[in-house]
C-alpha cells in the first residue's frame, strides 16, 4: 500500500511537471521611456544676400531709390508652444534702410515688413509646435541725398517664447 | 477500514506536498519561459530638421530569451500600456534564433496583443533569443517632454501557443 501511495505521488508530480504547463501563457515585461527634448531649429537658405542700388533703380525727380531680393528663405521647426520668430541686425546705425518681410509662410502669421535695427523685432508670430518655411524678401532703400556707401548687416533670426 | 485510513492520510499529505512542489516548479518554469533582459531603456529625441521633423532615435540594448515548448508551436506577442501617450514608439525583433519575426509593431497604449515572433517550433533545442529594437519618433506638432512629460510604456511580452 505504501508503494502504491508513493507511485501515485511520483505520477502526480511527473504528470503535472513544468513541461506540461509550459504550453500555457508565460509573460514578462519592462518599462520603455520616450523623452522628447525641447527642440527649436532655424536655418537660412543662403549665406549672403547682396542688394545693389544703381542708377537703374532711380527715377528722375524722385529722391528714394530701392531694390528687392527674394532669393533666400528661412526654415524652422519647434515643438514648443507659444513661439515666434524675431529678427535683428548687428548694425546699430546703418547708412541706408533695410527691410525684411516673411513671404508666404507655411505656418504662422507674418508681421508687417520690419525695418531692421539692432533691436529684436517680431518677424513671424504663432509658430508654436510647427515646422515650416517662408521666403525672405529684403528691400534696400536709399535716398539720393544720402550719397554712396555700403552697409554690411549680419542678420540673426531667433525663436522665442511669444 | 482502520488499516486503510492511515494510508489515506499519508496519501493526502503527499498530495499536498505534491501541490506545493509542483507550484514551485511551475512558477520557476513559467518565469524562465520568457525573460526580457537588458533593463528599462530610455529613448531621448534631441535633434530635428528645420522645415522637417524631429529625428527618430533607436535603442537595441534589450533582448528576449525564450524557450521552445515540447510538442507545441508557439509565438510571442507584444502589447503596451502608456497612460496619456503622446509620442510614437515601435518595436521589432531582430537576430531571432527561432521563429519568424513580424514587421515592426507600433506600440499604442491599450493595443491588443500583436505578433512579434511567430512559428516558434517545438523543442529541442530549448533556449532561444532575439534583440529588441525600439524606435521612438515624434513630430513638432506632438510637442516635447518639458511641457507634456515623458511617455512611460509598460511593454508586455507573452509566449503563447500558436
Amino acid at each position: 500500500m505504501k508503494l502504491l501511495v508513493f507511485i501515485s505521488f511520483i505520477a502526480f508530480i511527473t504528470l503535472t511537471s513544468p513541461d506540461e504547463v509550459s504550453a500555457q501563457i508565460a509573460m514578462d515585461n519592462h518599462t520603455v521611456t520616450v523623452s522628447v527634448s525641447e527642440i527649436t531649429l532655424l536655418q537660412v537658405s543662403s549665406g549672403s544676400v547682396n542688394l545693389t542700388i544703381t542708377g537703374a533703380n532711380a527715377v528722375a525727380g524722385v529722391d528714394m531709390m530701392s531694390t528687392t531680393d527674394q532669393s533666400s528663405s528661412l526654415s524652422w521647426g519647434t515643438n514648443g508652444s507659444l513661439k515666434k520668430i524675431t529678427v535683428q541686425s548687428n548694425l546699430a546705425a546703418p547708412l541706408f534702410t533695410l527691410k525684411v518681410l516673411a513671404l508666404n509662410p507655411t505656418q504662422g502669421l507674418a508681421s508687417p515688413e520690419v525695418t531692421l535695427s539692432s533691436a529684436w523685432q517680431d518677424f513671424l508670430l504663432n509658430i508654436g509646435r510647427t515646422s515650416g518655411s517662408c521666403t525672405l524678401r529684403y528691400t534696400g532703400i536709399a535716398y539720393a541725398s544720402q550719397g554712396m556707401g555700403t552697409d554690411t548687416h549680419s542678420i540673426t533670426f531667433t525663436i522665442q517664447t511669444q | 477500514m482502520t488499516r486503510v485510513l492511515p494510508y489515506c492520510a499519508l496519501w493526502f499529505k503527499l498530495l499536498l506536498l505534491g501541490f506545493a512542489i509542483n507550484a514551485l516548479l511551475c512558477s520557476a518554469a513559467m518565469a524562465q519561459e520568457i525573460r526580457v533582459q537588458g533593463g528599462n531603456p530610455i529613448l531621448t529625441i534631441t535633434a530635428g530638421v528645420p522645415g522637417g521633423q524631429p529625428i527618430a532615435v533607436t535603442n537595441s540594448t534589450t533582448s528576449i530569451r525564450y524557450r521552445r515548448q515540447t510538442g507545441l508551436t508557439t509565438k510571442i506577442t507584444v502589447q503596451t500600456v502608456c497612460p496619456g501617450q503622446k509620442f510614437n514608439l515601435q518595436v521589432v525583433a531582430i537576430n531571432v534564433t527561432a521563429g519568424t519575426p513580424a514587421p515592426a509593431v507600433t506600440l499604442t497604449t491599450g493595443m491588443l496583443a500583436t505578433n512579434l515572433i511567430t512559428n516558434i517550433p517545438p523543442r529541442p533545442p530549448t533556449n532561444e533569443s532575439c534583440t529588441l529594437v525600439y524606435t521612438a519618433s515624434s513630430t513638432f506638432a506632438q510637442g516635447n517632454s518639458v511641457e507634456l512629460g515623458d511617455d512611460v510604456h509598460t511593454v508586455v511580452y507573452t509566449l503563447i501557443a500558436q
